[in-house]
C-alpha cells in the first residue's frame, strides 16, 4: 500500500476497462431499447395510451314512433329501468349476482347464464343488462346500496308501449329483445335492444329504429370521469304514419263481435289499407317485457291460433266470390256474352255424377248478371267445362290470386291457383274433369288469402290498377299491375256487384244502403265436403270445426272515393248472414266517415 | 483538519453533473406529482419533500467530503457492526409500512437501516480488498462475500429483495473490479448459471409472480403485469419529442403505477420523449464516466475500491431500474438515483457522492508523515 502519484490500478481483463465497457453496454442496451419504444413501436403506444383513457359509451337513439292516419299514438316509447352490471368496476361478480338474485327474486342460475352469454358480447366498460324492466322500487333500492355494489348499474332503455293493446296487434306487431341470432346478424344491435319481431315493426325494423350514438369520455385509472364529448350523436327513428285509421279498425274489431276472422278494408285508388283485423288476437306489450313462459304456451296452444294474422296469413278456398273472375273471364274469352243464359235445375251433370247448385230448386234460366246476383253455381260449372283449368288458373293469377300482395307484414303465404301439372307434383294423380267444376266456384285445392280478395275487389273499381296493399300514408300507389279484362267487362263484373246488392234476390241485399253506391259478393268456402249427416242442418247445429268459411267482398262508393271492404268469418257458416253484417258495419263507418267529412284531409 | 488547497481539486464535472441530475428529477417529479382531476391539474407535496432530502444530502455530502476518506478505514469494523445491529433491531421492533418491515422509528424520523448498511458494506468490502494482494483467490472472496451476505440475509427477510440485490451486487461489481484468480473465474462461470434455478426456491410467491409477469406481461393484463405494461405504453406514446412537460395523460390519470418512485422514468420519457429520455441517459452516463476516472485517478487502492463501490452503486440501480421501466428486466423495487422520489435513498446518494468526491479530491495529497 503505498502512495502514488501516478495511479496505476490492476486491470481484470486486458483492453478496455471494465467500467467504461459497463457504462457502454449501459448506454446501446437503454438506447436501442429507447428507440425501439418510441420511435419504432409509437403508434401502437400511441394507440394503447388513447384506449386507456378513454372509454365510449352508447348514446341509444329512440325509435320512431306509430300514429295512425288522424295522427293517434299507437306506439310509443316509455322509459325503463334495467339493471346492469359493469363488469371491470364490478370486483365480485359472483357476490353482486348473488345479491341482484336476492333482490329481484330471479333464480341465481338464470341471472349466471345472462351474464355469461351476455359477456363475450358487451365492449369493455359498457354496462351489460342483466335485467331488464325492474320496477321503480328496486330501482330505488339500488341507487340506495350504489355504494356497496360497485359495478352495478341502472341503465336507463326506452321502453315500447302500444296504446290499444290486442286492437292492433297483427298490424304493428311488436318488438322485444333481439336474440343470438338478430345479434349475430345485425353489427349495429347489442345485448339488451329491442328488435321488432312481427308486425311493421319487423318490417321497417331498419326505418323504426334509428342509429345510435356514441359518447367517449376521458377517464383516470380508476374510472372517474374527467371530461366527455360526443363522437356521434344518435339519431332518432324515423316515425310512422299509417294509413291505418284506429276508429275504423275498432268498427271492424266490434263487428267481427270475438269470431275467428279477418277483415280488411281499404282504399280502392290508392292500396292504402284502413283497418286490417284479425282475430282473436293478442297484447303485444306483454312481448316488450318478455311474455311468460305460461302465457305463450297458451297462445301457442289455443285452437284458434291468435298469433296468426289471418288477412296475410291464413289462406282459404274463397268459394264463390272467386265467380268475379271466372266470369269476367268468361267474358273476355268470350265464351259467354252477357245475354247468353244458361238453364239451371238445381244440377249439372258430369259423366255418372251430379254437380248441384247450392239452390237446390234451381235458378231456372241464367244469364250473366243473374249469375253473380245469385250466385248460381251451375252456370259456372258448365263456363268451367268451357274454360278448362289452365286457362282459369293463369287468369286468376293475372288477376292477383295466388300472388302475394307485397304488403309490409311478415309471412305472407301465396294461396294456390291450382293446375293439373301442380297436382301431379303434388299428388302424384291426375287432373279430375270434375275437379275443375269445384275449381270454377272458388272450392277445392283453390286457396287465397283476405288481402288478396280485397287487391283484386279494388282493381275492379279503381280502372283496373292491380295496387300493392300499403299500410304506409302517403306512399305514391304502388301499381303491379293490369287486370286482364277490358273496361266494358270490368264494368259488366262491377254492375253485377252492384246488382247482387240492389237487386231483388241479389245474396249481398244485405248492404243495401239507399242512397250509396255499394257493391258485394257473398262466398262460402267450404272446410270439408260436407257429409249427408250435416246437409240438411242449420250452421248453428253443425260443428264448428266442419261449419263454412264465410266471404264477403264488397266495394263502397262516395264522393268520388271508392273504398273495398273484405270480411270473412271462419267457420262463420254462410257469407251473406254471417260475413255480411261485418262488411256492412265498417262500410258504414267508412261512408258515414266521408259525409261528416274532413277527416282524410 | 481540511486543507483549503483542496478546495480546486473539487470534481466540478461530478458535482454539475449531479446538481443537473437532481434538479431534472425534482422537475418531472413535479409532473409526476400531479394528478388530473375533473376539476383541473392537483399537486401532491412529493416534490417540495424531495428538494428538502436534496438539502439534507448535500449537508451530509459537505459532511463527508470534509473528513479524509483515509479515516473510514478504521470506523469501517464498529460502523458494520452498528448497521447489523440495527437491522437486528428492525427484526425485533421494526415498523410495518405497506407490509413490509424496514424501518425505525427514532420518534422524530423512520430510519431505513438498509441504507446504511449499503454504505457500511461498501466501505468495509473496500478495506478488506486493499489488505488483499492481486487477485482474489477463494479464501479471500469468501471473506468478502460474507461481509454481504450477512446483512443481505436480513434484508431480504424484511422483506426488501432489492436492497439485498443491491448489496451484493455492490460487493459482486467490486469484486469484479478488483479481479478474480483464473479459477475461481472458471468454476464460478460454471456454477453460477447452474445454481439460478435453485434460486427460484428462494423466492416469495410475489417475487416468483413478478419474474413470470415480466417473462409474459400479457397473462394477466390488470393484475402484476399491470407495471410493465403500463409504463411500456407511457414511454412508447412519447414519441420521439415526447408530449411535453406536465402534458403526460399515463401518470396525470393514474394509469402509471409507482409513477413518483420505482416507474419515474417513464413519466419522463413520456413527457420528453425520445430526446429528453436519450439526454437524461446521456447524463446518467457522464455521471458514470466521472466516477470511473476517480477510480483511475485515485491516489490509493482503498480510494480506488471506495470509487468502485459508489459507481456499482448506481450503475446496479440505473441498469435495473430503467431495464425494469422499458420492459426488458423484471420488476424489483429500485428506485433510480435522483430520479425517483425517496427520503432515505436521496441522502444516501449523496452521501456516495460525498465519499467519491472525497476520493477525487485527495488525489494528489501524499500519506501524512
Amino acid at each position: 500500500m503505498g502512495a502514488f502519484n501516478t495511479p496505476e490500478r490492476p486491470q481484470v481483463f486486458s483492453g478496455p476497462p471494465l467500467l467504461l465497457v459497463l457504462v457502454v453496454i449501459l448506454f446501446c442496451i437503454f438506447g436501442i431499447r429507447l428507440w425501439y419504444l418510441q420511435i419504432y413501436k409509437h403508434d401502437f403506444y400511441l394507440g394503447r395510451a388513447q384506449e386507456n383513457r378513454t372509454r365510449q359509451s352508447t348514446m341509444f337513439s329512440p325509435r320512431g314512433i306509430i300514429r295512425d292516419r288522424t295522427g293517434l299514438l299507437l306506439a310509443e316509447n316509455t322509459p325503463a329501468y334495467a339493471l346492469a352490471l359493469v363488469r371491470e368496476d364490478c370486483p365480485d361478480i359472483p357476490g353482486t349476482l348473488d345479491q341482484i338474485s336476492r333482490w329481484t327474486g330471479q333464480p341465481r342460475d338464470d341471472l349466471q347464464k345472462a351474464f355469461e352469454i351476455g359477456r363475450k358480447r358487451v365492449k369493455h366498460f359498457d354496462e351489460q343488462v342483466i335485467v331488464p324492466n325492474i320496477p321503480f322500487e328496486l330501482v330505488a333500492l339500488v341507487e340506495a346500496h350504489r355504494q356497496d355494489w360497485p359495478g352495478l348499474a341502472i341503465a336507463v332503455r326506452p321502453k315500447r308501449s302500444y296504446a290499444y293493446d290486442e286492437t292492433l296487434a297483427h298490424v304493428l306487431g311488436y318488438v322485444a329483445r333481439a336474440n343470438e341470432e338478430e345479434l349475430n346478424n345485425d353489427p349495429d344491435l347489442q345485448l339488451g335492444d329491442n328488435v321488432g319481431k312481427q308486425g311493421v315493426e319487423l318490417m321497417l325494423e331498419r326505418m323504426l329504429r334509428g342509429t345510435k350514438g356514441l359518447e367517449e369520455f376521458e377517464v383516470d385509472a380508476s374510472g372517474r370521469v374527467l371530461s366527455s364529448r360526443v363522437v356521434s350523436s344518435p339519431v332518432m327513428g324515423e316515425d310512422l304514419d299509417l294509413s291505418i285509421s284506429l276508429s275504423l279498425q275498432e268498427v271492424a274489431t266490434k263487428a267481427l263481435n270475438d269470431r275467428a276472422g279477418s277483415v280488411v278494408a281499404m282504399d280502392a285508388d290508392t292500396g292504402e289499407v284502413l283497418a286490417l283485423v284479425s282475430l282473436p288476437s293478442y297484447d303485444p306489450n306483454e312481448f316488450v317485457v318478455g311474455i311468460s313462459h305460461a302465457k305463450w304456451k297458451e297462445l301457442l296452444d289455443d285452437p284458434l291460433h291468435p298469433l296468426q294474422n289471418r288477412p296475410v296469413q291464413s289462406t282459404y278456398p274463397p268459394g264463390s266470390i272467386f265467380k268475379l273472375a271466372v266470369g269476367a273471364l268468361g267474358l273476355e274469352s268470350g265464351t259467354v256474352t252477357p245475354a247468353k243464359t244458361v238453364f239451371c235445375s238445381g244440377k249439372y251433370t258430369l259423366g255418372q255424377r251430379d254437380f248441384r247448385c247450392w239452390n237446390k230448386g234451381g235458378h231456372g234460366v241464367v244469364d250473366f248478371k243473374k249469375s253473380l246476383r245469385e250466385s248460381c253455381d251451375v252456370y259456372y260449372y258448365q263456363l268451367g267445362e268451357q274454360l278448362g283449368v289452365e286457362a282459369i288458373s293463369d287468369f286468376s293469377v293475372k288477376c292477383g290470386f295466388g300472388v302475394r300482395t307485397g304488403i309490409e307484414l311478415p309471412h305472407e303465404r301465396t294461396g294456390n291457383m291450382p293446375t293439373p301439372e301442380w297436382k301431379f307434383k303434388r299428388f302424384g294423380e291426375k287432373w279430375q274433369r270434375g275437379e275443375t267444376l269445384n275449381y270454377s266456384i272458388g272450392q277445392g285445392f283453390t286457396l287465397t288469402t283476405p288481402l288478396q280478395a280485397a287487391r283484386f275487389v279494388a282493381a275492379l273499381v279503381n280502372g283496373g290498377k292491380i295496387l300493392r296493399p300499403t299500410l304506409l300514408l302517403s306512399e305514391e300507389p304502388d301499381v303491379q299491375g293490369e287486370l286482364p279484362m277490358s273496361p266494358a267487362v270490368r264494368k259488366l263484373v262491377v254492375d253485377a256487384m252492384v246488382a247482387t246488392v240492389e237487386e231483388e234476390r241479389g245474396t249481398a241485399r244485405i248492404l243495401r244502403r239507399p242512397g250509396l253506391r255499394i257493391g258485394g259478393k257473398t262466398g262460402t268456402a267450404q272446410v270439408v265436403k260436407l257429409m249427408d249427416k250435416y246437409e240438411k242442418k242449420k250452421t248453428h247445429e253443425i260443428p264448428y270445426k266442419y261449419r263454412d268459411h264465410a266471404w264477403m267482398v264488397s266495394f263502397g262508393e262516395k264522393d268520388g272515393k271508392r273504398f273495398v271492404v273484405v270480411s270473412m268469418v271462419e267457420h262463420g257458416g254462410h257469407g251473406s248472414s254471417d260475413a255480411g253484417p261485418v262488411a256492412g258495419a265498417v262500410l258504414d263507418a267508412l261512408l258515414g266517415v266521408q259525409t261528416e267529412g274532413g277527416q282524410e284531409g | 483538519m481540511f486543507d483549503r488547497r483542496l478546495v480546486f481539486h473539487i470534481n466540478w464535472g461530478l458535482l454539475t453533473l449531479t446538481a443537473i441530475l437532481f434538479l431534472v428529477g425534482v422537475m418531472n417529479l413535479y409532473s409526476a406529482s400531479t394528478l388530473r382531476m375533473a376539476s383541473g391539474l392537483e399537486l401532491d407535496a412529493y416534490f417540495n419533500k424531495q428538494l428538502l432530502w436534496g438539502g439534507v444530502g448535500l449537508c451530509v455530502m459537505t459532511a463527508v467530503v470534509l473528513v479524509d476518506y483515509r479515516h473510514l478505514k478504521s470506523v469501517s469494523w464498529p460502523f458494520f457492526i452498528l448497521c447489523l445491529l440495527l437491522l437486528l433491531g428492525v427484526v425485533v421492533a421494526g415498523k410495518t409500512i405497506y407490509g413490509a418491515k424496514r424501518w425505525l422509528d427514532l420518534g422524530f424520523f423512520n430510519l431505513q437501516p438498509t441504507e446504511l448498511t449499503k454504505i457500511a458494506v461498501l466501505i468495509l468490502g473496500a478495506r478488506l480488498m486493499t489488505r488483499m494482494e492481486g487477485r482474489l483467490g477463494w479464501v479471500s472472496l469468501g471473506k468478502i462475500l460474507l461481509v454481504g451476505l450477512v446483512p443481505a440475509a436480513f434484508v431480504v427477510k424484511q422483506p426488501d429483495l432489492g436492497s439485498a440485490l443491491n448489496i451484493l451486487l455492490i460487493l459482486g461489481g467490486m469484486i469484479l473490479f478488483k479481479g478474480v484468480t483464473s479459477s475461481v473465474f472458471k468454476v464460478l462461470a460454471v456454477v453460477i448459471p447452474v445454481m439460478l434455478p435453485f434460486g427460484w426456491f428462494l423466492l416469495h410467491d410475489y417475487q416468483k409472480q413478478r419474474i413470470l409477469t415480466f417473462l409474459d406481461p400479457g397473462n394477466d393484463p390488470l393484475g402484476a403485469g399491470y407495471h410493465i405494461i403500463q409504463s411500456q405504453i407511457a414511454i412508447g406514446s412519447g414519441g420521439f419529442w415526447g408530449k411535453g412537460f406536465l402534458e403526460g395523460t399515463q401518470s396525470q390519470l393514474r394509469f402509471l403505477p409507482e409513477k413518483h418512485t420505482d416507474f419515474a422514468f417513464a413519466v419522463f420519457g413520456e413527457e420528453w420523449g425520445f430526446f429528453g429520455a436519450m439526454v437524461l441517459l446521456i447524463l446518467f452516463c457522464s455521471f458514470l464516466y466521472q466516477v470511473y476516472i476517480v477510480t483511475m485517478e485515485a491516489k490509493d487502492d482503498f480510494g480506488s475500491y471506495l470509487a468502485a463501490g459508489v459507481f456499482f452503486y448506481f450503475f446496479w440501480q440505473i441498469l435495473i431500474n430503467i431495464g425494469m421501466v422499458l420492459g426488458i428486466m423484471p420488476v424489483v423495487g429500485i428506485p433510480l438515483p435522483f430520479i425517483s422520489y425517496g427520503g432515505s435513498a436521496s441522502v444516501v446518494n449523496f452521501c456516495m457522492i460525498g465519499l467519491v468526491m472525497n476520493v477525487a479530491m485527495r488525489r494528489f495529497v501524499f500519506k501524512k508523515g
